[in-house]
């Protein structure tokens, strides 16, 4: 079971010169095992800083994180995480920025070849296996990444705004290649977005959150009836509607966000 | 334009370029000299200096002072290497150390080292010791300089990537931080080389025990100055191969880096 638990999380940022900003104010949200929640909400809204707590990147200094009921306690394999800017051992060919996790992991040398090459045709990077993350293109950076942490197989999956430094065309075959994947093998994912329609599209349910301190403002079922995909989708009534709504949400606080910092 | 032509004309021009400033340099060195502005004596012209070299080169005086000036300055540069290295990686990441080497590093870096070529001399001789250890702490610093800001600034997500795949404190080390700081590590190896020559050179110059720095001295002292030009010719070219062999093996060694990629 990876379902994930916040509850009263506080957190506060404390710059190396400045004053202390509360970045997070007693968020608490529940996660069920293998449901793909986003968390929407303006930039600086303390949304990127709930995952790397959830990560285990930073401590938890007040309230508590729980994944399958024991509380976060530093970085773990169970929990994989995806980076905006990809994060990719620069030095390391695809394959062997794959293999990484594999390698510490302690798996047999033939297993986890095998593993990685399947990883690869599974992200679409045959015929680059050898090639360093500086030739490819920012998605095929962004899906060795993903192969990167499906790699040492997550229960759940952390995104932060995965798709963000990505062109318009790139993030909607993303998104297809990230549904695809999830239909395969279904995860618990977390996912950090500003980007209205990609939540709607991807998510479960999507977490609004209010501009710093960061709280969950509304939650939104985004489970669409719908069977429709891709293209036709974005067509539908009931895709716009949430999007109008959660829209709408978010302007409020991005325009809240801008009227604290004058 | 040379970015719109194609690579093969683009290639040959640079050759041509290249080639073109070492001709105009000598030509001007032989113009000037055969105006007489300068006695003989004190600018003696190309052919006689370009005789001069063969002459040591086929004698083998030559050959016996580059290789004995290149020992010294590749053994100091090594103990500076290595020395940097540890020193800079320790720097960045034991807050101790730190601490401690963080006022030494900013009084040293910016201090003549050569100033301490008397007291090298006298607490450790003439010979190669003090001349291999004055190599070692001029060319010490860039190294540690480098090697602390490339560990220092790893990337954040990096970091973070590498920890949630499982590695430890340990591996982290040797498998991400440093891989990750080679880049900076190897531009600061690149600084030092010349450093490690130049104050070969000199300490040979001042201190004698032949080698290229010294040969130069001997020749000045016999009032020969073809052998005096045709050392401080030697000297360039040796420095020259030392400054391009770092370069390919930059090349060779960061295969995977952004800089390679768009070159």
């Amino acid at each position: 079971m990876a379902g994930i638990s916040f509850s009263e999380v506080r957190h506060t940022y404390r710059p190396p010169r400045g004053k202390p900003v509360l970045a997070l104010e007693s968020v608490s949200l529940d996660v069920q095992d293998r449901e793909f929640v986003a968390l929407l909400g303006p930039s600086g809204c303390g949304k990127s800083t709930l995952l790397y707590l959830l990560g285990g990147f930073i401590p938890v200094e007040s309230g508590a994180i729980t994944v399958g009921g024991k509380p976060v306690n530093g970085p773990g394999r169970e929990r994989g995480i995806v980076f905006q800017n990809f994060a990719l051992f620069p030095w390391k060919t695809v394959r062997q920025n794959i293999l990484y996790g594999l390698e510490k992991q302690g798996m047999a040398k033939v297993e986890r070849e095998k593993r990685t090459q399947d990883l690869v045709e599974l992200v679409h990077l045959k015929g680059f296996e050898d090639s360093y993350p500086s030739q490819l293109s920012g998605g095929m950076k962004q899906r060795v990444a993903i192969a990167r942490t499906l790699a040492v197989e997550p229960e759940i999956l952390l995104m932060d705004e995965p798709f963000g430094a990505l062109d318009a065309q790139t993030r909607a075959l993303m998104h297809e290649e990230l549904l695809a994947i999830m239909r395969r093998a279904p995860k618990t994912v977390v996912f950090v977005t500003h980007d209205v329609r990609e939540a709607v599209y991807l998510a479960d349910r999507v977490a609004v959150m209010s501009a710093r301190p960061g709280r969950i403002k509304e939650i939104v079922d985004t489970k669409l009836k719908s069977n429709a995909r891709g293209e036709e989708l974005l067509q539908t009534r009931e895709f716009n509607d949430r999007v109008d709504h959660l829209w709408k949400l978010v302007r409020d606080e991005a325009i809240r966000a801008q009227g604290a910092h004058e | 334009m040379a970015g719109m032509m194609e690579p093969a004309r683009r290639e040959s021009l640079l050759t041509a370029l290249r080639v073109g400033s070492g001709i105009l340099f000598f030509g001007a060195w032989q113009l000037t000299a055969m105006s007489h502005v300068f006695s003989e004596f004190l600018l003696p012209s190309v052919p006689v200096v370009a005789e001069r070299l063969w002459h040591d080169l086929v004698s083998g005086d030559l050959v016996s002072g580059i290789v004995l000036t290149l020992i010294r300055t590749f053994i100091g540069f090594a103990l500076a290497a290595v020395g940097g290295i540890i020193l800079g990686v320790s720097i960045a990441r034991v807050p101790l150390v730190r601490w401690f080497f963080d006022p030494l590093v900013s009084a040293g870096l910016p201090m003549p080292k050569v100033a301490f070529l008397p007291i090298f001399m006298l607490w450790f001789g003439v010979f190669d010791t003090s001349k291999i250890l004055m190599v070692a702490f001029s060319s010490i610093f860039p190294v540690i300089v480098e090697a602390w800001a490339g560990t220092q600034n790893i990337d954040k997500y990096m970091t973070w990537s590498a920890m949630s795949l499982g590695v430890n404190r340990h591996r982290f080390l040797w498998e991400i931080a440093l891989p990750a700081a080679l880049p900076q590590v190897f531009t600061g190896l690149q600084v030092a080389l010349p450093i490690a020559l130049i104050v070969d050179i000199v300490c040979e110059m001042q201190m004698g025990g032949e080698g290229m720095g010294g040969s130069i001295m001997t020749d000045m002292r016999f009032a020969d100055s073809p052998g005096v030009f045709a050392y401080i010719v030697a000297i360039a070219i040796v420095g020259m191969v030392l400054v391009k062999a770092m370069e390919i093996t930059r090349r060779r060694l960061l295969l995977w880096h952004q800089e390679t990629q768009t070159a």
